[in-house]
């Protein structure tokens, strides 16, 4: 992809505009992606909390959004020793997906990601003990 | 012998649970909600687990949560406290089909005490004096009825309620007519279930009631009575024992009556028939309380035993073990409740406690969950400490429970330690002329 540098001033200009903090421009095998440092008020109020839902994502001043367990139990990354890991670190995910499994009581409940971005970090082994609030997962917004 | 025990409650009685386990060498697991993240228990216990947000019901009454958190600690029993989970048949039930031993009675056993008209009928199928009552009244004509022929003033009760909740005091017939449907409406909301039946008041009772414990192999201890006549709106907040209303031939009748009926229940781990006293001296069956209780420590400190211990011995399936054969009081026990709570408009006060300085001395106990620049949380019970004296005779207890409380001091929050400062210095306290309607007839 050629992108000449009016182009690229555009696109920074879109970023800045529609306050993004990234922005990823893909031709045929080609992509650009533009970041910058969010604005430490706006990544907060990137997902508002369903107050009837259990806290499955809360923000942080920087760096993404944090999805923590919605119970006490085990934490599995697939659903058999036997599968692939739901998701990987650098997997994009999308709002209904399933990133990883909370067992208790002997039921498999999955967690679902509740926003769109990219697995920046998996904070938690397989197989461990996790309480209610603990961070799972690191998601970058896109 | 139980390896890790996860205590399923919080407060002063989750840390009282810790001490007996730490006592036998046994490992424990606190669980706590999000806002109690640094309470005392989960502290003092070897390891705390989150089970969730601060509401209870979606924490200390969340049955997976808890069932989860004894399963990635590998605990190997419950301890429910009171309150919460207590008596709850279906939490006991869940821990025995996950692996879990439950420390309390069977769930038959729960459900059999847990609703009043079935344990009044069971009391009285078991030789217990019962008070007068009517059956559960179908409707409004029929309350009427069953209430004209039991003979006004009675009590309205719920079938579902106990602890002093769901009753309303009837005075006369159009009293009656206009609260009935209000009554029932209010049973169904707060226990599920909407019977109600009446019972003959008793003019200025005492509340007495007698600690019992089972064991799995067939042995019935009764352990003394608590007089626990000191109570504000049905809610205890002085205990004693032993009761002074009661003779030794009063109490060693009550005694063998209670084992009896105990002994043909085959009834295990702790408990406590309530009883009320009519001015007359004559007891009659309340309720029976199916777990530990808060104001245990007076029997524990004049009988000279652990129930919290004896219950874990109990639920280990090992015998109970008394310091001797046939135990009797020693000397007198009062307990005050010190509740975060206005003192004279008893408004709940839950903050940052500043200051923290409990009694102490000779024949002083204090068990309780808090500790100075802690936030007492708004979310449950007001209860932040007991203080618990003992001494050779009642009036030795009572002036060493006046200096306890004189040397006391909580800041940050209001309690209600002058309430409890009035209370003890009142002749009427002093000389024992005591019922549950004390704080409405001397207004200390």
């Amino acid at each position: 992809m050629k992108l000449n540098l009016d182009q690229l001033r555009e696109l920074i200009q879109l970023l800045d505009e529609a306050n993004l903090t990234e922005i990823e421009v893909k031709q045929n095998d080609d992509r650009i992606r533009l970041r910058r440092d969010p604005a430490p008020a706006q990544a907060p109020s990137a997902v508002a909390a369903d107050p009837a839902q259990p806290a499955a994502a809360s923000a942080e001043q920087a760096g993404g959004i944090f999805v923590t367990s919605p119970f006490v139990g085990t934490f599995y990354r697939a659903s058999s020793p036997d599968d692939d890991s739901f998701v990987e670190v650098g997997d994009r995910i999308a709002p209904g997906q399933v990133l990883c499994i909370v067992e208790a009581m002997k039921l498999m409940n999955e967690i679902e990601a509740e926003i769109e971005g990219e697995i920046a970090e998996i904070l938690v082994e397989n197989g461990k003990p996790v309480e209610y609030g603990d961070r799972l997962f690191r998601i970058e917004i896109a | 012998m139980f390896k890790k025990v996860l205590i399923a409650n919080r407060g002063e009685i989750a840390l009282r649970v810790i001490r007996s386990c730490h006592e036998r060498g046994v490992r424990t697991v606190a669980v706590h909600s999000e806002i109690d993240t640094e309470a005392l228990h989960t502290r003092l216990a070897d390891e705390a687990i989150c089970i969730g947000p601060d509401d209870p019901r979606r924490s200390y009454l969340n049955i997976p949560a808890i069932i989860a958190a004894a399963e990635i600690t590998g605990a190997d029993a419950v301890h429910p406290g009171y309150g919460f989970l207590s008596e709850n048949p279906e939490f006991a039930e869940t821990c025995a089909q996950c692996g879990l031993k439950f420390i309390g009675p069977t769930p038959e056993q729960m459900r059999h005490w847990g609703d009043k008209v079935k344990s009044r009928a069971l009391a009285k199928s078991l030789g217990l004096p019962i008070l007068q009552g009517t059956e559960v009244a179908t409707n409004l004509e029929d309350a009427v009825d069953k209430a004209k022929a039991l003979g006004f003033p009675v009590v309205l009760k719920a079938s579902g309620g106990g602890g002093g909740r769901g009753m309303h005091v009837i005075q006369a017939e159009d009293q009656l007519r206009s609260v009935f449907q209000a009554a029932r409406s209010e049973a169904r909301a707060a226990f599920g279930n909407d019977e109600l039946y009446f019972e003959t008041l008793i003019e200025r009772p005492r509340h007495v009631e007698f600690q019992i414990l089972g064991d799995d192999h067939g042995n019935i201890h009764v352990l003394g009575e608590r007089d626990c006549s000191i109570q504000r709106r049905h809610q205890k907040i002085i205990e004693e024992a032993p009761s002074i209303a009661l003779s030794d031939e009063l109490r060693s009748d009550m005694t063998s009556t209670i084992r009896r009926a105990m002994k043909e229940t085959g009834y295990v781990s702790a408990g406590t028939l309530e009883f009320l006293m009519d001015e007359q001296g004559n007891l009659t069956f309340l309720e029976m309380n199916p777990r530990i209780q808060v104001e245990h420590p007076v029997t524990e400190l004049v009988m000279g035993i652990d129930l919290v211990a004896e219950q874990i011995r109990i639920a280990e399936g090992l015998p109970i073990e008394l310091p001797a054969p046939n135990l009797a009081p020693r000397g007198h026990a009062i307990e005050c409740r010190i509740n975060a709570e206005d003192p004279d408009t008893f408004a709940p006060s839950p903050g940052k406690i500043t200051e923290f300085h409990m009694a102490g001395g000779t024949g002083v106990r204090v068990d309780s969950g808090v500790y100075g620049g802690w936030r007492v949380p708004p979310n449950y019970d007001p209860l932040v400490a007991k203080l618990i004296v003992h001494g050779p005779t009642r009036a030795h207890a009572t002036a060493k429970m006046r200096r306890s409380l004189a040397e006391t001091i909580i800041g940050g929050i209001r309690t209600n330690i002058p309430l409890h400062r009035r209370i003890l210095a009142h002749p009427a306290f002093e000389e024992g002329r005591i019922s549950t309607c004390f704080l409405d007839e001397f207004s200390p």
